[in-house]
């Protein structure tokens, strides 16, 4: 199973975690601290996973973000590369292209946070739910364009506004 | 699309972010991230603080607990937009909660009735909202709360909501796998769900279902083999491929499972077969993906009943990801070979030049991975290479947890495969040096019991081998010495020093009893209590044995002090050291002589639990009208407390304090039923160490202090101090059995290494094509896969030979590969002469360096050569050979100095041909080009002397 999901800029900052398994916040950093300094060192030809206290770390690589999962022993580590790639395809698809990727997890682009309702589709419980992109993608637009009318619904008249002058 | 930033969030939000993405160093970003908090914690708590708002100031609280600050005080509010009728800050407070809170929050309890109610909404994406939620946050005490309603969902129309409702059900069954156990047949029909990601999801919880009891699912096998059958053909939706995999994920999955319900299972394996090789064959390996499934494949095949066919697929596939120079691939190929070698253990070394790669990438995890292999192809021939591999790895790292795990790999390996004791004491030595905290303690025992033994047998039986160990505890003796100058010493193995000292310091004469504890006093003045008592016993005993050898004892002032030291601490155990010490003193030869025997560590001591020999002193004390002693038991005489005694036998004392709860009332006991006499059977392996804390009377003195002196080592085994250890404890006995057996079997290894030259030179032809190959590397090879081959049950290279002469489906070609061989052996240039003029130091190939002793056995092979050649030159073909091989000779002598790196290369040749040679007909196709390719310089052709001459000339 996925115990968490690290995303983490080239400089170390961390741009989204997802813990599957529990975590304080202590252990959090501490994890955050030890697998960045471990994997940002990494050189770029050498394999994708990482031991580390008895799990795996499959880090994927993509523009400046580095893509981490955190597996157990036994786990496939090629398999889990491709589920990181199939949420990069996702997101990809979702908001237009993968070089903005750095972007996208600046918050620039998701203030909604729409990169986690995407993982949540994709894992739960630490275990990939499902591995059609287009399945994932549509549920992702059936929520937006719902919560689209939710929000009209519910906004406020200022917020008409300024989305009238937008 | 929702991509566009800023819609409905406040400038503020941006700026925010955009700080904290341009923020220079992580004290600046903290500055940023600590005044946010501080605005939030403000804005959450203004009751005035608009619903929409909210929903900002959560997610600007994700990003701050992201980046690693504490957002507790916001979570209330999270857990409160849970409650919210609107979708989007519903959602959001879900999210919220999913992110911040552990299931063992406080917090969950109040959200637990909003999921309740969310689980039966009419809107799918609330419900799925509320199950993604369930699935983080349910704990075992609230699965019965949502349990009815999750598996209501089951049947849910979207199959969105189905999945996540399987998910769920998975959650809870890892979480308390009695909640769901009732529900296994939900699982089984959701399997036939139409959707394939349902399907695809209730395979998570089969696998583990499966993983735990195999049995109960034997049945669905076949169900598992169509489903696989099915998405392999193509039959899922287009959606599911990935790469132009079909449905790649659930492949994977799905050969999970027939893996654990093929384990050991002939009949359910063979309904496998055809889909897993279909699977293999399918597989395009160009792609990750692909080689993910192929790699899937390999493990199914190897915890599968074996299968030739499979097993040879799946040996191609691992030479293919050997060969890739993706790292990936290497390490999935390293990981598949560990997994494939417990069936059959010879593909190792086709890929031995691989593996040694591996082993030597700057890429940490392929190194681990290919420990891995090494540790499980370990036997005795090779396990001094790759032990010392593994301890100099371990020396390199400083990665407390692997180090843990090497240093037990090493200890293990050492004590399942040492080749001598020597060499076992050695490794030990290294460990303890290194890793001594993070080795179990049960290691040192054995050590010190290794060395006991190897010296106590070189006295009674002169053994040879064993002759030189007095020697060598005098070696110790002096490094240890040595060490002992270092500032702090890992307690384990101060331990082994003081022992060693203490036992064996002054035994050969060398260091004078004062030196020696000179240099223990400034042992114990460096190190906390606990050790000195270590140092203080091995101080006794130096003294001890000088007084029984009467020579005169003079107390140095340094240990007196440390005695005043030791007298006035607060540990009893060193009070009573101290007063044992000075007691020692006070004594005569004959009775020290007494307490401390020389040497006599083995010396089996009885003990005498009834305490007989105090019975005079008994009788005498009666008859003098003291009480007979009663059994505390009977004493009592009642039955209730005699039979809570039973269960608990250690408490000293009833009349003491008990600090645990008392155990509920047993149903009466008949008191016919002897209570009494369990106890008392029970108590008898505690009673000696009381007797013992009890100081003796002093009346008759001899025979107590045997007594005390007999019990008192015994007492170590409660105590687990220092002290005579290898009696200390029942358990290693076994294990000292086992090493005694592996010194018994010592000379085994030697034979076998003997015969490696042979082998080694057989394919010494082959090595000339591959000099661009290091020779450390070969002679690595050599000596790891060499080895491994013989200790596998193959037989020396000679009986190899005539077995594969026997062998008839492929005679010509064995023959032809065989004939050569026995040529080539003595005809050997004078480098590879070398190795078989020594076959002593073969096993040890890689620690020794062949080119030292060269030089002087350079005449030797002159001679030898031709006798050797004449008296082989049976073979048919040879003779164009020998004669090659003579001009060889002449040439490599006369430039013996330009030549030592293909000397070098003798040790590693040996796999090329071997395997082909023991593989018999079986494998041939897989290692046909392999030793064709390194074949060609001994296959009888015109080519070959402009071969040699090349290389050589």
């Amino acid at each position: 199973m996925i115990h968490f999901v690290l995303l983490i800029s080239r400089q170390g900052k961390v741009r989204l975690t997802k813990w599957y398994s529990p975590y304080s916040q202590k252990e959090r950093t501490k994890v955050i601290r030890e697998l960045s300094g471990m994997i940002l060192t990494r050189a770029p030809k050498l394999c994708n996973f990482v031991e580390w206290r008895g799990y795996k770390v499959v880090y994927k690589r993509y523009a400046s973000l580095y893509f981490c999962m955190c597996i157990d022993q036994d786990d496939n580590e090629l398999e889990v590369l491709e589920i990181i790639h199939h949420f990069v395809e996702i997101l990809d698809r979702y908001f237009g292209s993968v070089c903005e990727l750095d972007l996208i997890f600046n918050f620039h682009k998701l203030p909604r946070a729409q990169a986690y309702y995407i993982l949540d589709e994709i894992l739960i419980a630490g275990e990939l739910q499902e591995s059609s992109k287009k399945t994932v993608a549509r549920l992702i637009a059936t929520q937006d364009s719902l919560v689209e009318a939710a929000k009209e619904q519910a906004s406020s008249i200022s917020n008409m506004i300024a989305q009238a002058t937008k | 699309m929702g991509s566009q930033g800023g819609f409905g969030q406040s400038k503020e939000f941006l700026d925010l972010i955009k700080s904290i993405g341009e923020s220079r160093s992580k004290a600046e970003e903290d500055r940023i991230v600590l005044r946010e908090v501080e605005t939030l914690k403000v804005r959450l708590n203004d009751p005035n603080t608009p619903k929409y708002k909210l929903k900002e100031y959560i997610i600007r609280l994700l990003y701050v607990e992201m980046l690693g600050h504490d957002a507790s005080f916001g979570y209330i509010h999270a857990v409160k937009m849970t409650h919210d009728e609107n979708l989007l800050l519903k959602r959001t407070g879900y999210l919220a909660v999913t992110l911040f809170l552990n299931e063992d929050h406080d917090l969950i309890i109040l959200i637990v009735n909003t999921i309740q109610k969310d689980l039966k909404s009419d809107n799918f994406l609330v419900v799925c909202a509320a199950l993604n939620a369930v699935c983080r946050l349910i704990n075992e005490e609230t699965i019965p709360a949502v349990l009815p309603q999750v598996v209501d969902l089951l049947g849910h129309q979207k199959e969105a909501v189905r999945k996540k409702a399987v998910m769920a059900l998975h959650r809870f069954s890892q979480k308390a796998p009695g909640s769901v156990s009732h529900l296994v047949s939900n699982f089984r029909k959701k399997l036939c769900d139409n959707d394939p990601g349902v399907m695809g999801a209730a395979l998570c919880p089969l696998f583990d279902l499966i993983n735990a009891d195999v049995d109960k699912y034997k049945d669905l096998a076949v169900s598992f083999v169509n489903i696989l059958k099915q998405v392999a053909e193509r039959r899922l939706p287009k959606s599911y491929d990935y790469h132009q995999m079909p449905a790649p994920f659930i492949q994977i999955k799905l050969l999970k499972i027939l893996s654990l319900l093929g384990t050991g299972d002939k009949k359910a394996s063979e309904q496998m077969y055809t889909i897993v090789g279909d699977i293999m064959r399918k597989c395009d390996s160009t792609s990750n993906i692909g080689n993910a499934i192929l790699y899937e494949s390999i493990c199914c095949v190897s915890s599968l009943h074996p299968n030739p066919k499979l097993l040879e697929a799946a040996a191609d596939a691992i030479a293919k990801f050997l060969k890739s120079d993706s790292h990936n691939l290497k390490y999935l190929g390293i990981d598949a070979l560990t997994r494939l070698i417990k069936i059959n253990p010879e593909i190792a070394e086709q890929h031995q030049l691989a593996v040694i790669d591996c082993l030597e990438d700057p890429d940490d995890t392929l190194k681990r991975k290919t420990f891995d292999l090494l540790y499980k192809m370990t036997s005795s021939s090779n396990v001094e290479v790759i032990v010392d591999r593994m301890i100099e790895y371990m020396i390199s790292i400083n990665d407390s947890h692997y180090k843990t795990e090497i240093a037990s790999r090493c200890v293990e390996l050492a004590e399942q495969f040492a080749p001598n004791n020597q060499w076992f004491i050695q490794t030990m030595n290294k460990v303890f040096e290194h890793a001594a905290d993070l080795v179990n303690a049960k290691v040192a025992h054995n050590l010190m019991k290794l060395i006991a033994e190897g010296f106590g047998e070189d006295d009674d039986t002169a053994d040879s081998q064993l002759r030189s160990s007095a020697g060598f505890v005098a070696i110790r003796v002096e490094s240890y010495l040595r060490i002992m100058g270092e500032p702090k010493l890992p307690s384990a193995f101060l331990q082994v020093i003081c022992w060693v000292l203490g036992e064996y310091g002054i035994a050969d004469g060398k260091y004078s009893a004062s030196y020696i504890i000179g240099k223990l006093c400034d042992v114990a003045e460096a190190h906390p209590d606990d050790d000195t008592v270590k140092v203080v016993t091995g101080i006794m005993k130096i003294y001890s044995f000088e007084i029984a050898s009467g020579n005169p004892v003079d107390l140095l002032p340094e240990c007196q002090s440390l005695i005043e030291e030791m007298l006035a601490s607060h540990s009893t155990d060193l009070q009573q050291r101290a007063y044992e010490l000075q007691s020692i003193f006070t004594l005569d030869a004959r009775a020290v002589k007494k307490i401390m025997p020389m040497d006599s560590t083995c010396d089996d001591i009885e003990i005498d639990k009834n305490l007989s020999f105090l019975d005079g002193y008994v009788q005498q004390a009666i008859e003098n009208g003291a009480q007979p002693y009663i059994p505390e038991s009977e004493r009592l005489g009642i039955s209730s407390i005699s039979d809570f005694r039973s269960h608990d036998v250690h408490e000293p004392s009833t009349h003491a304090l008990r600090f645990e709860a008392y155990e509920l009332p047993k149903p009466s006991l008949p008191h016919n039923i002897p209570p009494v006499l369990a106890s008392s059977t029970e108590l008898v392996p505690v009673e000696p160490s009381y007797v013992i804390d009890i100081p003796h009377p002093t009346s008759a003195p001899s025979a107590s202090d045997t007594g005390s002196s007999e019990l008192k080592l015994r007492l170590d085994g409660v105590q687990k101090k220092w002290g005579r250890p290898t009696y200390s404890s029942p358990a290693p006995s076994s294990s000292s059995t086992d090493l005694v057996k592996v010194q018994n079997e010592a000379p085994r290894p030697d034979s076998a290494s003997s015969s490696k030259p042979k082998t080694r030179d057989s394919s010494y032809d082959s090595r000339k094509q591959q000099t661009e190959i290091p020779p450390e590397k070969q002679r690595l090879a050599a000596s790891l896969f060499g080895g491994s081959s013989k200790s596998e049950g193959r037989q020396p290279p000679s009986q190899k030979n005539s077995k594969t002469q026997n062998h008839t489906s492929d005679k010509s070609r064995s023959s032809k590969a065989s004939a050569p061989d026995t040529a080539v052996k003595p005809s050997q240039p004078p480098p590879d002469l070398l190795d078989l003029g020594e076959p002593s130091i073969a096993s040890s190939v890689p620690s020794v360096d062949p080119f030292k002793q060269f030089e002087g056995l350079f005449d030797f092979t002159q001679e030898t050569t031709p006798a050797s050649t004449g008296g082989v030159d049976g073979a048919s073909k040879d003779s164009d050979f020998t004669s090659l091989f003579a001009d060889m000779s002449l040439s490599a002598q006369s430039n013996i100095d330009p030549n030592p790196e293909s000397n070098g290369l003798g040790g590693s040749k040996v796999e090329p041909t071997s395997p082909q040679l023991n593989k018999g007909p079986n494998l041939k196709e897989a290692l046909e080009k392999d030793a064709l390719v390194r074949q060609v310089g001994v296959t009888p052709s015109g080519q070959n002397p402009n071969l040699f001459k090349d290389l050589l000339g």
